[in-house]
């Protein structure tokens, strides 16, 4: 079904907001600025919304004893503490003492930990990989053995060829392959805005 | 999977791990280095710094994510203490909530360093990603309007700005900051701190001149901090980088485990070749 109040919008603030970029004018610069005022409004109200939404299907899943009980109590009991530290009276807010200690003592150190993990983690992905996958995955883990080699920490000459190495390949095979992905996104994006725009495919049914 | 091998898989993380602690505290020695022999992204980030005016103001957009953030902690706090040791005056924002969190801990930090307190403002957390960067680049908010340099930055806005320091994580990076505020301010340089993971993405943009430097490998961070000169702002930065023995340790162990893994695909590929062939 055709919505064309919701295109007519989606025209309206995408080409106000490419004319400001394009066009100083103040006039037209207010106007994207309610544009862009209200695009973080509701980016803040959706983060919110998550949160919340967070918070009852924990709480949900606590009171009706289902999925994981230990984590949900879990989350529930670290969005109280940080909400309590930083909301209770005369606190300042995620300024407060209480607020870093969470933050410096807790957060870091265990978010640090969860993604040192990745080490071992992703060691035994790649040998399951090798294992189930194709001549693709031998490949992946042979780039990967390669990667590895040149990043080591060597001095002397031999350091700086590694180093030299390693900087050939990030500008030369590896930088052509993400230039490339980047401007692919880039151009389907575009191709994405512009139907979109112009009221053509799936955003639009 | 035989026993064994079952043991193995849930012993060799451990003996890794304690191996890894016990070599945290030795030195180097002399045939390892931790600085990268090519020390161009430290050379780019120095000429880069060289190049900022007299009493310069740096926008730092702080949004490291915590998981990361170990990996360039050493080098944003040498980063910082060098921008102060140079006269900068810093102004801090967030867009992420991660990023914000770990911004009030490193100014706070700065303050029980006793870092000079009229040289730094903090502009907060602006929510909505990407807008909030558009935002931004039409003005600027101190959260306490006390002080010239708040003042300075909510009259004139980005046109204060000297320069842009962006300390990247996974949920927002220099990417961003160079396609929603780059074409929007004049030609101010923007360089950036960055976990190795996005390497890859913010490498066309270093080379295609959008950023000025990057520092986005242990390595670079490695060069960068060993030219500093901080003077008495020394105490701003880390007594002491990562440990070079476990990172080296830590990579040979990966070199095995993967090459073990590689070989043994081969081998037995081979074998299979061999028990086909009618010769």
């Amino acid at each position: 079904m055709r919505r064309p109040t919701l295109t007519a919008l989606v025209v309206l603030i995408g080409v106000l907001l490419l004319a400001d970029l394009l066009v100083v004018n103040s006039v037209l610069g207010q106007a994207a600025g309610v544009a862009v005022d209200a695009a973080i409004l509701v980016a803040a109200g959706a983060a919110l919304a998550a949160v919340g939404a967070l918070a009852v299907r924990r709480a949900g899943d606590l009171w009706r004893r289902r999925g994981d009980p230990v984590g949900a109590a879990l989350v529930l009991i670290g969005m109280g503490a940080v909400l309590v530290a930083g909301l209770r009276p005369g606190a300042d807010g995620p300024a407060d003492p209480a607020v870093q200690w969470i933050v410096a003592a807790l957060l870091i150190p265990i978010g640090a930990t969860l993604f040192g993990l990745l080490f071992v983690t992703t060691l035994a992905a790649a040998r399951r990989s090798l294992k189930t996958g194709g001549r693709e995955a031998a490949i992946l883990v042979g780039a990967a053995i390669v990667a590895l080699i040149l990043l080591l920490p060597l001095a002397g000459a031999g350091g700086a060829w590694l180093a030299a190495a390693g900087a050939w390949a990030l500008d030369v095979p590896i930088g052509a392959v993400f230039r490339g992905l980047l401007i692919g996104v880039g151009l389907l994006t575009a191709v994405f805005a512009a139907r979109t725009m112009l009221g053509i495919g799936a955003a639009d049914d | 999977m035989t026993d064994r091998a079952r043991l193995l898989g849930r012993v060799l993380p451990l003996v890794l791990v304690v191996a890894l602690a016990a070599a945290w505290p030795l030195e180097a020695p002399s045939w390892l280095r931790l600085a990268t022999p090519d020390a161009g992204a430290a050379v780019s980030m120095r000429t880069a710094l060289d190049g900022l005016p007299e009493d310069p103001i740096v926008l730092v957009g702080f949004d490291p994510d915590i998981g990361t953030y170990a990996e360039i902690r050493p080098t944003v706090r040498g980063l910082l203490a060098d921008l102060l040791a140079r006269d900068t005056r810093l102004a801090f924002v967030s867009l992420t909530p991660e990023g914000r969190a770990l911004a009030i801990a490193e100014l706070a930090r700065l303050r029980r360093g006793e870092a000079n307190l009229a040289r730094l403002v903090d502009l907060g957390f602006v929510p909505g990603a990407e807008a909030g960067l558009v935002d931004l680049a039409r003005g600027l908010a101190p959260t306490t309007p006390d002080g010239a340099l708040a003042r300075t930055l909510a009259d004139e806005g980005m046109a204060a700005v000297d320069g842009v320091a962006v300390i990247g994580g996974n949920d927002l990076g220099p990417r961003s900051w160079v396609e929603q505020v780059r074409p929007r301010v004049d030609e101010i340089p923007f360089v950036a701190v960055t976990p190795t993971i996005l390497l890859p993405e913010v490498q066309p943009y270093v080379t295609g001149g959008q950023l000025a430097a990057v520092l986005a490998t242990p390595r670079d961070g490695a060069a960068y901090r060993d030219g500093l000169d901080l003077g008495n702002l020394s105490r701003l930065a880390e007594e002491r980088g990562p440990s070079t023995v476990p990172i080296l340790l830590g990579l040979l162990a990966a070199i095995a485990v993967l090459g073990q893994a590689l070989g043994a695909r081969v081998l037995g590929k081979v074998r299979a070749a061999r028990g086909r062939d009618p010769a």
